[in-house]
């Protein structure tokens, strides 16, 4: 565990290193934030700037916003922590690097989710916190609904990271996979709006099939005290099966890896 | 282009913004009172943003990213070489993945359609005028896509300008909502914009919601955008030589 968190410490220095070398990026990591709060504010606003809509599926603009808030934080927290690495695991395989990873004596799974990190896109997770921070100065929040959403979007980070590996996973297979991982942030597009505001199947399809209302909704309606004890129990088993079967499903994948020459 | 029809399918999938707004604001006009907002009925809604859906799955454009790949890596030399300007190439790239696209499209409309209880029109001429609107929002689409992807030449960001433009698009295109709902402050600065009518104007055209009148007014609009357009890739362009070829790539 010890060795663990130095490795940590290790892979950080290296990529703040790496990445502070391009100062020029900086500008366009601050561009593409403010592009996409504008987008997930922009949805939200028109919807709410109609004559007559106060709510939208039983949400008031204040607690839609607090999922826009959870939607940017999640989004920060895909783009600095998981995406970086992820889209990494296809050309490891495609150019036969994966071979040394995998020879070292560290846990492989453990090396491919954390050597990476895109500090650039840092003030994605500020922005995320802020909305949350802002909506939720408007309402009435509770320290423990305060503290049950925490432990709730620790879950969802668990199920968007289950996600993304899953899918790339499908690299020792499919090699091309950055398109499989478009599809699920198309989709995960949807949860910039809380699942009431959807039409009753496609919430279906939101919570059940694709775990997307865990995400953002689950969180909001925790910090709010809207949440029903089963969903609230929902989230982290779900978050735990994911975990399992993406680790069985990675052991399996490197199991019958047979590197890039052979 | 046809080597990939899956992942063709799955890009055309991944643009799903429209049809997330589809489904939203279909639920709010069936919770509103009167079934409607702003006269938009749940029905009208799927019709408008199937449409946004359809015209923007022709207007994709992922030149910038080429560019900027190209420029990078130094593969745009070799094409240098050649007598044409490489600018046909992805022209032709562009032109090919559409014709690969429209089958698997109009299928997925068709479903779409189905499942929404959506409606087009049965103006006939619509049809003509929204493929041409589509075409020239392409062109003017396609060339300010490749002044950005050149801006390479100077700066590592350019992917990032591009998401920028892509919102405002977004944005005034009326991939939200239809520009009608919009706050008129925004509505009065989209007119002079080309993005109303390369992507919500053919809409409301599919959708029986536009004039004829309305669409030769759109296309004169996008024909001046394109030859300012025009004329800024070809600067940028020559600009851009000259500084690609000072670092001695």
């Amino acid at each position: 565990m010890r060795r663990y968190l130095r490795l940590v410490r290790i892979f950080v220095g290296a990529t703040l290193s790496a990445q502070l070398e391009y100062r020029a990026n900086f500008l366009g990591a601050v561009l593409a934030s403010l592009g996409e709060v504008g987008v997930a504010l922009l949805g939200i606003s028109v919807l709410f700037g109609q004559p007559g809509v106060t709510q939208v599926g039983g949400w008031s603009f204040r607690e839609a916003l607090l999922v826009t808030g959870f939607f940017m934080l999640t989004e920060g927290v895909i783009s600095v922590f998981i995406q970086p690495n992820m889209s990494k695991i296809a050309e490891a395989v495609r150019t036969g690097n994966m071979d040394f990873t995998l020879l070292k004596p560290i846990d492989a799974q453990f090396n491919v989710s954390t050597r990476n990190l895109n500090v650039l896109r840092f003030p994605d997770l500020l922005i995320g916190l802020g909305l949350i921070g802002y909506a939720a100065s408007g309402l009435e929040v509770t320290s423990g609904g305060a503290l049950a959403a925490a432990v709730l979007y620790g879950s969802a980070v668990v199920i968007v990271y289950c996600i993304y590996l899953g899918l790339s996973t499908t690299a020792f297979w499919f090699v091309k996979t950055q398109n499989v991982t478009e599809l699920f942030s198309g989709v995960f597009g949807a949860a910039r709006f809380p699942v009431a505001a959807f039409p009753v199947p496609v919430r279906f399809v939101l919570t059940f099939v694709l775990p997307v209302a865990f995400i953002t909704t689950v969180p909001a309606q925790a910090l709010t005290g809207a949440l029903g004890g089963g969903l609230a129990l929902a989230s982290p088993l779900i978050a735990a099966a994911l975990f399992l079967g993406t680790r069985l499903f990675w052991r399996y994948a490197v199991a019958s890896y047979t590197s890039a020459s052979s | 282009m046809a080597e990939y029809r899956a992942e063709v399918v799955i890009w055309m999938l991944s643009g799903t913004l429209s049809l997330v707004m589809m489904l939203v604001w279909m639920a709010q006009a069936a919770a509103a009172p009167g079934g409607q907002i702003r006269g938009y009925s749940a029905p009208e809604f799927a019709t408008y943003f199937l449409s946004t859906w359809l015209v923007s799955q022709l207007l994709v454009v992922w030149v910038s990213h080429e560019l900027d790949f190209q420029i990078r890596q130094g593969t745009l030399s070799p094409q240098l070489l050649r007598p044409v300007d490489p600018m046909w190439l992805h022209v032709a790239s562009h032109v090919a993945e559409r014709l690969v696209r429209i089958v698997p499209l109009l299928v997925m409309v068709g479903v779409f359609t189905w499942l929404s209880g959506a409606s087009f029109t049965r103006e006939w001429w619509a049809y003509p005028a929204a493929l041409g609107l589509a075409a020239l929002g392409f062109s003017v689409r396609f060339l300010y896509e490749y002044a950005i992807g050149l801006l390479a030449f100077w700066t590592e960001s350019s992917a990032s300008f591009q998401e920028v433009v892509w919102l405002v698009y977004a944005a005034l295109g009326g991939m939200f909502a239809p520009l009608a709902f919009y706050p008129e402050w925004v509505q009065r600065v989209a007119v002079w914009t080309p993005f109303p009518y390369m992507l919500g104007l053919p809409a409301q055209l599919l959708a029986g919601k536009a004039t004829l009148a309305q669409a030769g007014r759109g296309a004169l609009v996008l024909l001046v955008w394109l030859a300012v357009f025009w004329v800024v890739r070809l600067i940028v362009w020559r600009v851009g030589l000259r500084k690609y070829g000072a670092v001695g790539a």
